[in-house]
């Protein structure tokens, strides 16, 4: 399958941000740039480890740069449904979907982690016990994306 | 999405690329939903889309990555331009700075596909004649001299918009029929799936390691 949870990043493409991030933490001076571009590609990788530190990083990202919220919500939902964590992967999706209803880009993730939850057996799950979870009890921050923000 | 992968016999790969605000996701839309998003928001890196269609009696799937056009994006998205055998490159006709560009979206759209793709050029938004900021002859002439097929479209009335995707289709399917295409180098965007009615289990492994691999 080719869709946005399946795809993967060439190992070069990882690679060529990864030396972007390791260069400007080694000066201790990391741009929301490099970081969010290296995340972008590590959540994109098959390899679950290279997954979770991309969320790591963008869990981060999301708790220090507050414009950048809704591009790292969004692949906070990305990152974690590849890792089959669905109930989290819903509630970045419901988050962002909440300030920003109508966004089709979002609807069809929200749909393509559903089927992936349908086709695992896994419908219902993400809302067992009737709590979806808030994403600040996530991340510990307070929800805030900073609007639609068309330039 | 009734129709399973085994009705088609290939798969092409698509990028839409082009300045934010042009209306890529809105002629991606309008393809593969015939609607209109009147009130569009940007794209975060890239969306997806496929649609089936026929070209010589042959049924190709698509499958179509929109880039987003914000700056902050650009460097990653570049990764997808990768193996596609069709690019969509899109201006809007009402604004000159986005027609302007198109230099630098086609210099970076050589540089990482193939000569074998095909590049299609968009002026978007041709229902706003009133608003028109880049002649049609100009565009023509600049499509020309870069041996680039060309149209103006609207992604609102759906004028052309269906043409634009044939269109590269049949130049893809064409180039694959002359033999300038190889089907078996990787990064051609293009894959072959003959058809194999009653095996549908074990072409699907074959293929669900065969996509991934290509992306
Ligand atoms: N009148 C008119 N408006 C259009 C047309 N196509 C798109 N628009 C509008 O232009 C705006 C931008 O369209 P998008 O499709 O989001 O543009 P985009 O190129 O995907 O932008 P990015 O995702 O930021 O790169 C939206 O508000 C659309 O409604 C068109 O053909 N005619
Ligand atoms: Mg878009």
């Amino acid at each position: 399958m080719a869709d946005v949870l399946s795809e993967t990043v060439p190992p070069e493409d990882l690679k060529k941000f990864e030396k972007i991030y390791h260069e400007q933490l080694y000066k201790n001076d990391v741009t929301p740039k490099a970081q969010f571009e290296y995340a972008w590609c590590l959540v994109r990788s098959k390899y679950p480890a290279d997954i979770q530190k991309g969320i790591i990083l963008l869990e981060e990202l999301y708790k220090t740069n507050e414009e950048g919220r809704r591009d790292y919500l969004y692949y906070l939902a990305i990152g974690t449904a590849r890792l089959k964590e669905y109930s989290k992967a819903m509630t970045y999706v419901r988050s962002f979907l909440s300030i920003e209803p109508g966004n089709q880009q979002v609807i069809s993730l929200e749909q393509q982690i559903k089927k992936r939850m349908e086709k695992e057996g896994l419908v219902g799950m993400a809302y067992a016990g009737g709590v979806v979870l808030a994403v600040g009890a996530i991340l510990g921050v307070g929800l805030a994306i900073a609007g639609k923000s068309k330039s | 999405m009734s129709a399973g992968p085994y009705n088609y016999s290939y798969i092409f790969k698509y990028i839409i690329i082009g300045d934010m605000g042009v209306g890529k996701s809105c002629l991606l839309h309008q393809f593969t939903e015939k609607k209109f998003m009147a009130d569009c928001p940007h794209t975060i890196g890239v969306e997806f889309g496929t649609r089936i269609i026929e070209v010589s009696g042959q049924k190709i799937k698509l499958q179509i990555w929109d880039t987003a056009g914000q700056e902050r994006f650009r460097a990653v998205t570049r990764s997808y331009y990768r193996g596609a055998a069709g690019a969509l490159m899109v201006y809007d006709i009402t604004r000159r700075s986005t027609y302007n560009h198109l230099s630098s979206w086609l210099t970076d759209t050589r540089n990482l596909t193939n000569p074998s793709t095909v590049i299609f050029l968009i002026g978007n938004k041709c229902d706003l004649e009133g608003q028109r900021d880049v002649t049609y002859e100009e565009a023509s002439k600049f499509a020309e001299e870069n041996g680039l097929m060309f149209v103006e479209a609207s992604a609102k009335t759906g004028d052309n918009v269906e043409e634009a995707f044939l269109e590269t289709a049949k130049k893809i399917y064409q180039s694959i029929q002359d033999g300038r295409l190889d089907l078996n180098a990787a990064e051609s965007g293009v894959q072959h799936k003959p058809s194999q009615p009653g095996r549908n289990n074990l072409s699907s492994d074959q293929q669900a390691s065969k996509d991934n691999c290509a992306c």
